[in-house]
């Protein structure tokens, strides 16, 4: 009874003040907004030079290069001596593509053809071909491109999300746990209201769990609600188009939610316990910010050093940034996932503990 | 007469931080707050612990509410130890004091609800107690009104009223008319008298004479976190509470400032 009135009243606290709602919420619309905006012009204005391997000849070449031109972009024309090569370079990111004319190209004649290979994963690459392809459909081509990618889809997707969603996730896990967990622990300690409820006869445990459970559920909607808006502006962002998303399977799904799930109470506790410890709000914020960069960094570090061994798995949080980069290439790391849930719950319950401590410690609590 | 509250030999001893043993520039790093308190306080009756500011009333309050341990000594309120069953000291005491704040954001309402809870009490005697108590004090035309948004007057009744929510046998109140205006203080004095006659148990610290010759049956003079006096307010008194004060204060400190 009194565990369950102390969870309420946490969520009345939070669900009977608007501007707490928007506060949690708004960061995913604004991520969203701001990296659909930001997607929208890094893929617009840009002055372009492009160096493409050309086998053949043609006067579309020319053709090519003044509408390119007009935009004040620049190609460089490279001999194809070697497909293979020329292949692996644009694959690399090193050459835009490889245009090859038929031999005695004629706009016009029975057996002319046009082959182009280009780079589904690189927006100067996917603008080249758009660019010729108009250039031919416009001259009165009377036969059809041979176009050819070096990537599959839903691979660049996966590729470029693996890398930079688990790091962001966990940014905004921490962020949305920050944002109600420091104002409801050290906030309500600062003002005195912690001591009024200590002074209750409610266990000290339940008063722990009375703020990790709701603040926990609270912090869900504000980590959802930041994964939301990244999740579907990021595909904008890098010049993807967001069907690849619906390639992840419902299992995929659930697992990436199994691992945010275990991941907003371990951060809440440790912020909860940082909050205990702190006099302040301000006191809170600066060693909370110090945890903050401290995971962002090795959340980085995680996101881009994949081969870092099994030992991982029993690092709490940076188990679940493996777990999450294993999932969205496309991956089913069941074992790992499950693995980084029981380890994130121990360390969670190990940490409730420590602030259930914390709040019958006298001289943290009324130290001055 | 029954024995309600007993304080056998309390010591609470706290540790300057080196900002502090500046101010005070002092170079001891520990200081004594409360020094082998005992007394005892009946049913019915209230008891006045009066001392100058850093006589260590309310670190002596403090420990019999269990906000804090003492580092020596017990004390026994309805029976139960403050050491060894903390929890239950805490359903049988309603502690007012101006380091126990209320959540500005929520109205009177739902924290005598909230608190209600806290103490286990059924919903259905909150709804009572709530009645009664909000119109005893008029807080009924502001129940719904956030905390934040009312007087110091009236949020002093707001939090006598919390503090009894559970119906406490012992109450104990740390300068209860502090920064109050007379209106308000004489609301408060005359709901403790109030508490005593329904057999209740009280136990107030104050530095205004006046207040314990008012309202206490009992006093205790507390100095350096020493029990200087104690007896009934003729016994202790001896005819003029004022001047015994000053006296038993420049025995031991040997001058007033």
């Amino acid at each position: 009874m009194k565990l369950i009135a102390l969870m309420k009243k946490e969520f009345h606290r939070f669900f009977h003040d608007p501007r707490l709602i928007i506060t949690m919420l708004l960061p995913g619309v604004l991520i969203f907004l701001l990296y659909t905006f930001i997607g929208e012009i890094a893929h617009s204005d840009d002055r372009r030079e492009f160096k493409v391997y050309l086998s053949g000849s043609s006067a579309v070449v020319a053709v090519i290069e003044q509408t390119l031109s007009e935009n004040e972009d620049k190609v460089e024309w490279l001999p194809l001596e070697d497909e293979e090569a020329a292949r692996a370079a644009v694959r690399d990111g090193e050459a835009t593509a490889i245009l090859k004319f038929s031999e005695n190209f004629d706009l016009f004649g029975e057996d002319a053809s046009v082959g182009i290979i280009y780079d589904n994963g690189s927006e100067d690459s996917t603008y080249f071909y758009s660019v010729v392809s108009s250039i031919l459909i416009g001259v009165g081509m009377r036969f059809p491109i041979e176009a050819e990618t070096v990537k599959e889809d839903a691979a660049i997707g996966a590729e470029i999300l693996s890398g930079l969603l688990p790091m962001l996730i966990v940014c905004f896990i921490f962020s949305a746990c920050m944002s109600v967990t420091l104002e409801s622990v050290a906030g309500e300690k600062e003002r005195g209201t912690l001591s009024t409820i200590l002074v209750t006869s409610a266990k000290r445990s339940h008063i722990a769990l009375g703020k990790i459970i709701p603040l926990s559920c609270i912090s869900m909607l504000g980590a959802l609600s930041s994964f939301l808006g990244v999740a579907l502006s990021m595909p904008k962002l890098m010049g993807l188009s967001l069907g690849f998303l619906g390639g992840y399977s419902v299992w995929s799904y659930i697992l990436m939610l199994v691992l945010i799930l275990s991941t907003v109470p371990l951060i809440v506790s440790a912020i909860a316990a940082v909050s205990a410890l702190s006099r302040s709000v301000k006191e809170a914020s600066a060693y909370t910010g110090v945890l903050m960069i401290f995971t962002m960094v090795l959340s980085i570090v995680t996101s881009f050093l994949p081969a870092m061994g099994s030992w991982i798995s029993a690092v709490p949080i940076f188990n679940a940034v493996v777990s999450m980069q294993g999932i969205l290439k496309g991956e089913l790391p069941v074992l790992t996932s499950l693995l980084s849930l029981g380890i994130n719950l121990v360390y969670t319950a190990l940490l409730v503990f420590i602030l259930t401590k914390l709040l019958s410690s006298e001289r943290i609590m009324f130290g001055k | 007469m029954e024995e309600i509250v007993r304080a056998e030999g309390l010591k609470k001893t706290f540790t300057l931080s080196k900002k502090q043993q500046r101010i005070e520039k002092t170079g001891e790093t520990r200081r004594v707050a409360v020094n082998g308190l005992s007394f005892s306080a009946y049913r019915g009756e209230i008891y006045g612990l009066l001392g100058p500011n850093g006589a260590g009333k309310t670190t002596a309050l403090r420990m019999l509410s269990t906000l804090i341990r003492p580092d020596e000594g017990d004390a026994f309120l309805c029976g139960h130890s403050i050491v060894k069953e903390p929890e239950r000291v805490r359903d049988v005491v309603g502690f007012l004091t101006s380091d126990l704040k209320l959540e500005g954001f929520f109205t009177p309402d739902y924290l005598f609800g909230f608190f209600g809870a806290m103490h286990g009490v059924e919903k259905q005697v909150v709804a009572e107690r709530k009645r009664e108590l909000f119109a005893r004090f008029g807080i009924d035309k502001f129940a719904e009104v956030p905390v934040k948004d009312l007087s110091t007057g009236m949020l002093q009744k707001i939090s006598l009223v919390i503090s009894i929510v559970h119906d406490p046998e012992v109450v104990i109140f740390d300068e209860p008319t502090n920064g109050l205006d007379v209106l308000t203080a004489k609301v408060v004095t005359d709901f403790l008298c109030e508490l005593k006659a329904m057999g209740k148990s009280i136990l107030l610290s104050t530095h205004i004479f006046s207040l314990v010759e008012k309202l206490c049956d009992r006093v205790g003079i507390i100095i350096d976190g020493k029990l200087a006096a104690e007896g009934t307010l003729e016994e202790v008194a001896m005819g003029n509470l004022e001047e015994t004060f000053f006296r038993m204060y420049r025995e031991r400190k040997g001058e007033i400032v």
